[in-house]
């Protein structure tokens, strides 16, 4: 299958990218400190993907793993995905009660291109972390996951 | 040719076994965020197994290993089929620094810092200090060759620190190290459990409070609690003392600030007090930690320059041996260009008080070795191996260990406070510098000048010590160090700068006496210009200054309420 490089001249169909995605997700494509993938690899629709932030050093979140399910909905790439922590997380823009990731505070999603992809996602979550405003909040116990 | 290969019994049978449950050897790639390896497995192999060769190839123990495969957590029951991991593709690999360490610390740390909200709670903070900090695991009050126990690291140093009877040799042994080998002290501050510990903020808060020295100095100086308490500053200044960067930004910005201060009318003296109200209790509280181990305040003394968001110390240093206080004015600006100059030289700490606080809050490091502040001049010393190199290989530096190492007595001088104020000084040491080599001048140049300069004989007369005849420069340099003070407190003090003499000079002693009034006849003099008629003051004010007019009239105008 033809995976077309360019996203911007050419409007490529939603499974095409995303399969593309799932290839640079089972490489490593990236800097190794985000992971994502299908949640279940016979998902044909290619909807439900899991992600995985490496807690960047020097902050409060550093040497957590906080695991994070997409949901890369039809009209994907045009629209962008929705994104929740599993791992409870504190984190401006991330509901305290069920980990659902506020569109409007990430910038990647408020402002969502198609070229974006789940990895430009989840990197900016990583960055956010590291904000001041964030890297000192206090976060709970390790290892606790949000039931709903 | 009916020869169909890998069939031949003979031909390995894992081979064909292999071929015929079709496992075949893959190659995945595992990612840290700092290197890549690949490493080759059995295609069926399981997650542990797997995480066996990693271990392996990157040198961490299996329970440091987390791997994630397309977004998820591979565990080691499962297989690496199970989660479609296929020749060719990436897995990611997290090293997780003593992940029992973390965990721990963070419960230890929740039910201690719920439990130990004040000060004065050694004994709650001290079980979960050492429980908490396992590797380091030292209790309150740490020193260098403890702590350093904790880091595998220095592993060796340790040991050779803790069979070591002379400390000094210690010191020497540890300098010498961290000197030869920067890349060391830079694996301590890059290892992930210390930035681990320092980026908790209870951790360190717990380490410094145990310290009995620090709990006084807080019942005292209720403000420095304050500081502790406020987590926002911790963590800051932990951040300062794991980035050098950021450490030399904010000294600068600070030395900016104060000479920015200094220069407001009065800033001087808010300085001052600044300095009086928060150096002096730490430094008495410093203090009393001389009688158990002098020399831990050498080496402790390394970062008294480097603390600037605990304590403004850029006041000038004394003059150990009477006068105490040299010219505010000049060592202000040196003061803080040496603290600038990543403490070049010895690290400078002021006081304008009587006392001479040549050891100031940097003996608070002793206590807390990892103190952001140590931790900061360690990282210092890392980048810039030279200032090791120059601390050492200070000439007076040098002989003083050697005369201290070989003159047990002299050892003992030197558990006075004072005296190792003088050490720190580097203005004292020049000038002591400048005494030997005046001395030396003058027994080339004539011999029977000086009567007494028997080796080893040491003058007992108490009113004069050894007295720097000064033909070199103009009075004010030498007379920071200039230690034939009248106003001599203490006979010790003058002992222990004979043989400090005695040690310089190569067992030349003096006995020149030259009394202050001599000495700053021409500032007296220049005094009386002004209009300064009570000479008894102006003398005072002189010897207090060190012959600095300007600070001596300074005084003189303080002390009259005009």
């Amino acid at each position: 299958m033809a995976l077309v490089a360019c996203h911007r001249c050419v409007k490529v169909p939603r499974n095409f990218r995303l399969l593309e995605e799932l290839e640079e997700g089972q490489k490593g494509v990236g800097d190794g400190t985000v992971s994502w993938g299908l949640e279940d690899d016979e998902d044909m629709t290619l909807t439900r993907w899991r992600g995985m932030i490496i807690g960047p050093p020097r902050t409060i979140y550093e040497n957590r793993m906080y695991s994070l399910k997409v949901e890369c909905g039809p009209r994907y790439p045009e629209a962008p995905p929705f994104v929740r922590f599993v791992t409870k997380i504190n984190l401006n823009g991330v509901h305290n009660s069920n980990g659902v990731v506020d569109t409007r505070a990430v910038s990647a999603l408020a402002k969502w291109q198609n070229s974006y992809s789940i990895r430009v996602v989840l990197q900016e979550l990583r960055r956010l972390m590291m904000c001041k405003e964030n890297m000192k909040l206090p976060q709970p116990p390790e290892g606790q996951i949000y039931t709903n | 040719m009916a020869e169909s290969s890998g069939t031949d019994p003979t031909v390995d049978s894992n081979v064909v076994e292999n071929a015929a449950k079709d496992r075949t050897m893959i190659v995945v790639t595992v990612k840290t965020p700092k290197d890549k390896e690949e490493i080759a497995i059995l295609e069926d192999s399981s997650v542990a197994q797997f995480k066996e060769e990693i271990s392996k190839r990157f040198n961490a123990k299996l329970d440091q290993l987390v791997l994630i495969f397309a977004g998820k957590i591979l565990k080691d029951g499962d297989t690496l089929n199970q989660h479609g991991i296929k020749d060719g593709l990436t897995v990611h690999l997290v090293i997780k620094t003593a992940p029992k360490a973390t965990s721990g610390s963070t419960s230890q740390n929740s039910a201690s810092s719920s439990g130990t909200p004040q000060a004065n709670s050694s004994s709650s903070a001290s079980s979960p200090v050492p429980n908490a900090s396992t590797p380091p695991g030292t209790g309150p009050a740490i020193q260098p060759p403890n702590l350093l126990s904790g880091f595998g690291d220095l592993s060796s140093l340790s040991g050779m620190g803790m069979g070591s009877a002379n400390f000094m040799e210690l010191q020497q042994q540890m300098q010498r190290q961290l000197m030869s080998n920067p890349e060391m002290l830079s694996q301590i501050m890059d290892n992930p459990l210390v930035q681990n510990m320092m980026s908790n903020p209870d951790l360190m808060r717990q380490m410094i409070v145990t310290n009995p020295q620090m709990q006084q100095l807080m019942e005292r100086n209720p403000e420095i609690s304050h500081m502790l308490n406020n987590p926002e500053l911790m963590r800051q200044t932990m951040e300062l003392a794991r980035n050098p960067a950021m450490m030399q930004e904010m000294m600068r910005n600070q030395d900016r600030a104060l000479s920015n201060l200094e220069s407001i009318p009065g800033g001087y003296n808010a300085l001052r007090r600044m300095y009086t109200d928060i150096q002096e209790p730490m430094f008495s509280a410093a203090r009393e930690q001389f009688g158990n181990n002098p020399f831990s305040a050498l080496g402790g003394n390394l970062d008294s320059g480097v603390q600037p968001s605990r304590t403004e110390n850029r006041e000038p240093l004394p003059n150990p041996w009477g006068p105490p206080g040299t010219a505010p004015s000049e060592s202000r600006g040196t003061g803080s260009s040496t603290t600038t100059s990543s403490n070049g030289g010895t690290a400078p700490s002021v006081s304008s008080l009587p006392n001479p606080l040549g050891i100031n809050a940097s003996g608070l490091g002793n206590g807390v070795f990892s103190s952001p502040g140590m931790q900061s001049l360690m990282q210092q010393i890392s980048e810039n191996p030279q200032l090791m190199q120059n601390m050492l290989s200070a000439p007076y530096m040098r002989s003083m260990m050697q005369s201290l190492a070989q003159n047990p007595d002299l050892a003992s001088q030197m558990q006075n406070p004072e005296a190792l104020s003088v050490m720190t000084n580097p203005r004292a040491m020049q000038a002591l510098m400048q005494i030997q080599q005046g001395l030396q001048t003058l027994q080339t140049e004539a011999p029977g000048l000086m009567p007494s300069l028997a080796p080893g004989g040491i003058p007992g007369i108490p009113s004069t010590t050894g007295g720097s005849v000064a033909p070199e420069g103009p009075p004010p340099p030498t007379q920071g160090s200039n230690p034939s003070a009248d106003v001599s407190p203490s006979q010790q003090q003058q002992q222990l700068m004979q043989q400090m003499l005695q040690m310089f000079a190569g067992g030349v002693t003096t006995t020149q006496a030259v009394t202050p009034e001599v000495r700053f006849q021409q500032q007296l003099d220049q005094l009386s210009a002004m209009g300064f008629l009570n000479r008894e003051a102006n003398l005072q004010a002189l010897i207090a200054t060190g012959g600095d007019i300007n600070a001596a009239i300074e005084r003189l105008l303080g002390s009259q309420p005009s």
